[in-house]
């Protein structure tokens, strides 16, 4: 009898697990690619002023190219909030995304808003030079003041950047030094810094945690959270090196097929609006509506010039490239 | 003559034609049916993976192959794989052995600390070593300011140790379990004739041991190879197969040359596998041991204790060191930076959904997984058709496939319909299912070999048809093979990363891979307190199931030995 009792509770544990489900009224499901805890602040943002419930994993935006470029036409979610300009590009040309023209984003510029309506570009974001205070100090170093000065033999093995196949950051890195250089000295210029790399990592804003917890000297890394680490006490410096640096936007779009479309809308609708920008520029971020950015403050960092459509077509191209210098052969 | 006879046989309706046909026909019916799953959600994943490492749009090519074998890259992938597959078999059977036999023989007081201890890293993912080598080794880890150290811990040593702890207990359980079942006369009565312990356990007890020890050997060395999250947090510029698949898939879409990758692993694995089992025929001897007998234990001599004690003592303290640092860890503000208390991590709820959702797959894994697991020992113990050793093998096989080369079998399998399950919560199920099939399977077949065939025959003698002897009769025996099998797939499911990896999905998120996510971005605070929020709630689901099975009157800690 009391086998059979045991029995009867397992299953009943078993089915409770199952029927246990969804609670949320409106759900969508997104990739982002934003840093986790900012993923987290954008969900929240959706969730008080709209109330939908986003469902999102986090992945770099490389891997979201890839879960979107291997899934197609067959996406197992609604909607990308949060991607590189590879993948927004890629979207439009293959038509994987709906047209949408939202009544959120009227009269942003034609940089952040695409001129059919398949992307809104949520927010730009840089990479920027980041150093630890204590460890630079320890060894007597200062932060270096050009990119050049990053190849020099007295980092070897103390830099950490993004790889360029999994992160949208360092794809902007990648491409920010070929175009300062021109292509040919912009990968002799990418080999020299690559003997004094510890590692590439998987995401853009690692090398900050990794840098500000005393790992390496220094990072070269996506800006989007050095504010929030510098405040939460991590000893880092930040610097934007003399020739500037490179900027890519944070593309959100529709994913052909969803069945939630109203609920699809109404987030994209609310990604356009003046307090999101509000909240993204506290972040760090630079806003398709203008609000006091909490990294650079009222200035304008030196950028350099880009192509992003152009960046985006050569891609595929350049990391083959940088897989051959990088990854195959070993110094 | 017969002919007539059988005509002799009254008419009977359609329905009692079918019933009988059932009844005499069921073991075969089951045996097509599981062979139906087998082949769906294990054979048709891995074929998908082998097709997709041949084919470019032109058609067949061997291109691929090529390229990993003339990179130098990829070269020293394998060899940096296989190197640290060996290297940690090894130490892992040594200090696996040094642990079975203090926790079996040993002084008794030790017994039961050593062997929870053993067994902790079981309810963790497999990486927290790497996060808590961060914590003490990196560097600006605690023991490298405290002593100075001037070595790296990224890279291949690191990478070793962090697997080499992940998957002590592993083959410590098997080798304990064989240990257990060992008739310990003939330890003794070698003994007795002045055999010197050293001896004994040289000449007897090791011997006795290598089904067991061959066992665990194989289970290790897959998992090793597979299992990539160390590798991938602590291997830096150091290439390993599986982290490498992993990039290429996740992060590239490269799914030809991570199909490649994914064979080549394969390739070990298999080989290992068949011999493994090779060796294995006609060693089966220590089953027929049976239950141990009780007798005094003897003293360990000092030559063996203090070496055995030394190796046994360095891992438990190891693991010890590992949880506690991780545990410190999610309630330091940044460790190694602003050593604050802070409660933060821990109440960071942003991956309860994810904590939810993993103990939601793993208890309908093992809920599906023990039930098929059981029929399929069933109908290869019992069972007299064509193809049984094959089903045999195949169900089996669970052990020798790496997660990654299933996980990307089944992304690549069903991805598009008509067989659509990606973006949803079956596939992480099914995927657990069939790759943690064998533990079940395996103490279902060891069950039935116990039971002699006349119970049933005497059920079906006295008229009771096939599902009446089934129920009465073959459930309850195979009953703790299901419970060994529930309890082995739930464990395993709820903290492996390296096939669920590439099958979340937006809503889907597990736990282990969420930890994984923190721990590669270098949230050492959020990924330690998920990991100890997960641990925690494995324990809590370890003591119900314990409680329930107890009510049910097995002994659970008999049945994961099982294991």
């Amino acid at each position: 009898m009391e086998r059979k009792l045991g029995l009867t509770i397992l299953v009943s544990v078993f089915l409770a697990a199952l029927m246990v489900g969804e609670v949320y009224a409106q759900t969508v499901k997104a990739y982002m690619g934003t840093s986790p805890e900012n993923n987290v602040k954008i969900v929240n943002f959706v969730k008080e002023k709209t109330g939908i419930q986003i469902l999102q994993t986090f992945q770099s935006f490389g891997e979201i190219e890839a879960k979107v470029k291997s899934e197609a036409p067959n996406f197992n979610a609604d909607l990308i909030v949060g991607c590189g300009s590879p993948l927004a590009f890629m979207a439009k040309k293959n038509k994987w995304a709906v047209l949408y023209d939202s009544p959120g984003w009227k009269g942003v510029t034609s940089e952040f808003i695409d001129s059919d309506k398949n992307w809104f570009n949520i927010a730009n974001f840089s990479f920027v030079l980041v150093g630890n205070r204590d460890k630079l100090k320890e060894k007597g170093y200062t932060m270096p003041k050009s990119w050049n000065e990053l190849t020099d033999p007295k980092w070897k093995d103390q830099i950490v950047m993004p790889s360029p196949l999994s992160s949208g950051t360092a794809n902007m890195i990648r491409y920010a030094f070929l175009a300062l250089h021109g292509e040919e000295q912009g990968w002799k210029f990418l080999a020299a810094l690559d003997k004094n790399i510890h590692h590439y990592t998987r995401s853009g804003n690692a090398p900050t945690d990794l840098v500000g917890r005393g790992e390496f000297l220094l990072g070269i890394t996506s800006d989007e959270n050095v504010k929030k680490r510098i405040d939460e006490g991590y000893p880092l410096l930040w610097s934007i090196p003399e020739e500037g640096i490179g900027y890519d936007g944070t593309f959100a779009l529709i994913l052909s097929g969803t069945k939630m479309m109203d609920a699809c809308k109404k987030t994209i609708d609310v990604l356009g609006t003046q307090p999101f920008s509000d909240m993204m520029a506290g972040i760090g971020y630079m806003t398709p509506r203008p609000a006091p950015n909490a990294l650079y403050g009222k200035t304008t960092p030196k950028y350099i010039k880009l192509d992003l459509g152009w960046a985006a077509e050569n891609r595929p191209k350049w990391n083959d490239v940088w897989k051959e210098k990088f990854r195959t052969e070993f110094k | 003559m017969a002919k007539a006879e059988s005509y002799s046989v009254p008419e009977s309706t359609f329905w009692e034609r079918l019933k009988t046909f059932v009844n005499a026909e069921l073991i075969n019916i089951f045996a097509a049916l599981l062979f139906l799953l087998l082949a769906i959600f294990l054979l048709y994943p891995i074929l998908a993976v082998l097709i997709k490492s041949v084919k470019d749009p032109q058609g067949l090519t061997l291109g691929y192959y090529l390229k990993f074998f003339t990179k130098g890259y990829y070269f020293r992938s394998l060899q940096n794989t296989l190197l640290l597959g060996f290297i940690n078999t090894i130490i892992s059977l040594v200090v696996g052995f040094c642990l079975a036999y203090l926790t079996t023989r040993g002084p008794i007081i030790l017994r039961k600390p050593l062997k929870i201890v053993s067994m902790m890293p079981l309810i963790a993912p497999p990486y927290l070593f790497a996060i808590s080598l961060i914590i003490l080794f990196g560097r600006n880890g605690i023991l490298t300011k405290a002593f100075g150290f001037n070595w790296s811990i990224y890279g291949f040593t690191g990478v070793v140790i962090a697997q080499t702890l992940a998957f002590i207990p592993l083959a410590y359980l098997m080798i304990e379990n064989t240990l257990m079942s060992l008739n310990p006369n003939l330890e003794e009565s070698a003994y007795d004739l002045g055999a010197s312990e050293g001896r004994i356990i040289r000449t007897i007890t090791i011997p006795l041991l290598t089904p067991g020890i061959l066992k665990a050997g194989l289970l290790v060395f897959v998992m090793t190879i597979a299992e990539f999250g160390n590798a991938a947090i602590l291997g830096g510029r150091t290439p390993f197969l599986a982290p490498d698949t992993y990039t290429m898939i996740i992060g590239e879409a490269d799914f030809e040359m991570g199909s490649v990758l994914s064979v080549i692993l394969i390739i070990p694995c298999i080989i290992i596998f068949f011999l493994h089992n090779y060796l294995l025929t006609g060693k089966k001897f220590t089953t027929i041991g049976g239950k141990p007998v009780a007798s005094e234990p003897r003293k360990m001599t000092l030559l063996v204790k203090v070496p055995f004690l030394v190796i046994g003592f360095a891992a438990v303290f190891a693991i010890l060191i590992s949880f506690g640092v991780v545990l410190m860890a999610s309630f330091t503000k940044i460790l190694g930076v602003k050593n604050e208390i802070v409660f933060s991590h821990i109440l960071n709820f942003d991956s309860n959904r994810a904590i939810y959702n993993s103990i939601q797959v793993s208890l309908i894994a093992a809920f599906i997984g023990a039930i098929i697991g059981t029929l399929l020992a069933y109908v290869i113990v019992r069972g007299k058709f064509f193809g049984r050793n094959f089903i045999e093998m195949l169900s089996l096989s669970g052990f020798a496939l790496p997660g990654t080369v299933i996980g990307i079998g089944y992304l690549l399998a069903f991805n598009t319909p008509p067989f659509k399950l990606t973006g949803g919560i079956m596939i992480l199920a099914l995927n657990c299912v069939f790759r943690f099939l064998a533990v079940g399977v395996e103490a279902g077949i060891s069950k039935l070999h116990q039971i002699n065939i006349e119970i049933e025959e005497a059920s079906a003698d006295l008229g009771a048809n096939f599902m009446t002897t089934f129920y009465k009769i073959i459930l309850p025996i195979m009953f703790p093979a299901f419970i060994a099998g529930f309890i082995y797939t739930f464990m395993t499911a709820i903290v492996s990363l390296s096939a669920v990896v590439f099958l979340v999905s937006p809503g889907f998120e597990l736990a282990a891979v969420k930890i994984f996510d923190a721990a590669v971005y270098g949230e050492i605070g959020v990924a330690s307190a998920t990991t100890m929020k997960l641990v925690a709630i494995v324990i809590f689901c370890m003591m119900i199931l314990n409680y329930l099975t107890k009510k049910t009157g097995f002994d659970i800690s008999q049945k994961k030995g099982a294991i």
